[in-house]
């Protein structure tokens, strides 16, 4: 196993020290959210590149308990909010109700109830919210600003989860491809597949109150102010070669054309399959998590292997196909995943 | 009255008429006559004989008028009568054909000519009492069929089958059928192509060719590109390589530090070129045991199992 081999060993035990606390973090995690471990990874990538993360899944797979656990353990406060289709931007900022003397009173609403200290914010449900509510979290996401009461409020350590299930479509709002793209992974979370955590999912008393579950994991393990630093430090730590950076943009352009990749799925017009996306940002992404991945793992460079583990979640949602085939996205996309894995030389 | 007199005796029907004997039955007749009319008559062309059985062993068959040059003011004219007998005797015998009237004009004066009567001899195609044994009658063999010069055809013929024959092989190579299925195994490919790349004092870029060619291999082993990660699994499915385990993950940290971390020259201080080529040519020995072993592999897994 290779140490951080950067220029200051001082900078490189730090960076040794804060994997051990991802490690610990992740440890806390999976002990409530059981046979998750591959989420657990991706969400811990996506907290220390500082990325916001959509999840999607089943009702009931256990996407609040883990993002819960989540903001338990990372510590700092936290806020939630459950989308409805009469959610308005205003209620996410302002808190209007009638005070205890009978006049109406304007408050600080659920973002800014916490002031900048806020670090991890929830969107349940985020499809059935409206339009303008995606743009107001648009803005949030990309600048951690939100205009209120007359000036700007700044949400310097703010990381957004997102949930939606994908089982109803109605009363819902798909989320813009400009929204799409801004988050920097989108987890699909499956219910598990060993039957030793279904039994104790299911006959466990310990999982049937969320709350003293929840209550189990230990505060705090990472600090959130701190967590932007040791971000940066982690992209500037780990190296990316010449030959990394040639796989890369061959992926991209396996992904972008597949047909010219040589990559065939059954059943799919490949010259026709890919109408657009995969953008630079995305792209750009993909490294960010692929360096985190490679951090985590103990090593200080970039090998294919960290961009395979995080691929799909980062690139997948930033894929448009052809309105032939978005009704097969999901098979569809992973398999293009694997394709362009399994079809690009690597090194 | 004594001019038109006179001039309607000028006017003549010369018959030319072929041999009158040695006709049988369904033989054409061709008789000529030459009209010559006075100044000033003209044949009434309602008058020639259309084409029609004429009796019911005589059709006349076709009826073609021809213009000759006048002479001395006078038209003439060729009429072809083309006949043909259906008259089957049994004996050779006389028969006619019966004249054939014609009308000229010239304003109120008409004409009327005749072509004359004809007799020829029809005989019969065979004699009334069968001589000999043999059956007139019977069905003759078929006639031979002409040869038909084929020289070309066949020549034509081998090209084409010359030339699908060559696209048959293009495709079989290029889509690997049959014999050239078997191709040269990928870990010994690799080994002869590494030997030449590491024959000269390896520089670090004969080096990461040569790493290259080697995972090239592996890639075409497993059949999808294979990453270092991957290796347990692969190696799972192929116990055959599985002695070279320790080595082959030299190779891979070895590959990952030449291309990805510290470059080939740290990389050659991990796994000497030496290493590299002796960890192939071992590949492509056990590459070539293991081609034999596949067929006993289910037997021993339900061993395990």
């Amino acid at each position: 196993m290779q140490v951080l081999a950067g220029s200051d060993p001082m900078l490189a035990d730090w960076l040794a020290d804060w994997r051990t606390r991802a490690h610990v973090f992740e440890h806390e995690v999976a002990k409530v959210v059981l046979g998750q471990e591959r989420v657990i990874r991706l969400l811990t990538i996506a907290v220390f590149a500082r990325g916001h993360v959509l999840l999607e899944g089943d009702v009931g797979v256990g996407k609040t308990t883990l993002l819960r656990a989540m903001a338990r353990a990372i510590g700092g406060t936290y806020e939630r909010v459950e989308g409805t289709i009469d959610l308005m931007p205003t209620d996410l900022v302002y808190d209007a109700r009638i005070g205890d003397d009978g006049r109406p009173r304007v408050d600080p609403g659920p973002l800014l109830r916490r002031g900048g200290d806020l670090s991890i914010f929830f969107f349940n449900e985020i499809n059935r919210a409206r339009p303008q509510v995606h743009a107001l979290l648009l803005r949030l996401m990309a600048e951690g600003t939100v205009a209120a009461f007359g000036r700007e409020h700044h949400f310097p350590h703010l990381q957004v989860f997102a949930d939606r299930n994908r089982v109803e479509r109605e009363e819902t709002f798909e989320l813009p491809a400009a929204a799409r793209d801004r988050f920097f992974m989108e987890v699909q979370v499956k219910a598990p597949a060993d039957a030793a955590s279904r039994r104790a999912l299911i006959f466990d008393p310990r999982f049937h109150h969320m709350d003293q579950l929840i209550a189990g994991v230990a505060t705090d393990v990472l600090d959130h102010t701190c967590l932007d630093q040791v971000a940066r430090a982690i992209q500037n730590g780990v190296h990316a070669s010449d030959a990394i950076a040639a796989y890369t943009v061959a992926l991209w352009d396996a992904v972008r054309a597949p047909d010219a990749a040589g990559i065939v799925l059954p059943g799919v017009r490949m010259d026709r399959l890919v109408q657009g996306g995969a953008s630079p940002r995305g792209m750009s992404f993909l490294v960010r998590a692929a360096r985190v991945r490679a951090w985590l793992e103990g090593r200080d460079m970039i090998v294919p292997e960290d961009l395979r583990a995080v691929f799909p979640e980062v690139m997948a949602h930033r894929i448009f196909f052809d309105p032939v085939y978005e009704m097969r996205r999901e098979e569809i996309a992973g398999a293009l995943c694997r394709a362009a894995f399994e079809t690009v030389p690597a090194p | 009255m004594c001019l038109a007199a006179a001039s309607v005796r000028a006017a003549t029907v010369e018959l030319f008429a072929p041999r009158p004997f040695g006709y049988f039955l369904g033989d054409l007749i061709t008789l000529e006559a030459v009209v010559t009319l006075d100044p000033g008559f003209r044949l009434e062309p309602g008058s020639l004989p259309r084409p029609r059985p004429v009796t019911y062993w005589l059709d006349l068959r076709r009826a073609e008028l021809a213009d000759l040059p006048q002479v001395n003011g006078a038209r003439r004219y060729r009429l072809t009568l083309t006949y043909q007998t259906f008259y089957a005797p049994l004996e050779t015998r006389g028969l006619d054909i019966p004249a054939v009237p014609l009308t000229a004009r010239d304003g109120d004066h008409v004409l009327n000519l005749t072509v004359p009567a004809w007799s020829f001899a029809s005989s019969p195609l065979r004699s009334l009492i069968a001589g000999g044994g043999a059956n007139p009658m019977a069905l003759q063999p078929d006639i031979a069929p002409r040869p038909h010069p084929l020289r070309t055809d066949l020549r034509r013929a081998g090209g084409a089958a010359a030339l699908s024959l060559a696209c048959a092989l293009g495709l079989a190579g290029l889509r690997g059928w049959g014999p050239f299925g078997r191709r040269r195994p990928p870990f010994s490919a690799a080994a002869r192509d590494m030997r030449r790349m590491l024959a000269a004092p390896p520089a670090a870029e004969a080096y990461s060719k040569a790493l290259l060619r080697l995972h090239r291999a592996f890639d075409a082993a497993a059949g999808r590109r294979l990453l270092a990660d991957d290796v347990p699994d692969f190696l799972a499915a192929a116990p055959h390589l599985a002695t070279a385990a320790d080595t082959i993950a030299r190779f891979f940290h070895a590959s990952r530090v030449a291309f990805f971390g510290q470059g080939p020259d740290a990389a050659m201080a991990e796994m000497a070129p030496e290493a590299l080529l002796s960890l192939a040519r071992r590949l492509a020995v056990a590459e070539r045991k293991g081609a034999v072993r596949p067929a006993a592999a289910p037997a021993a897994r339900e061993a395990t199992a």
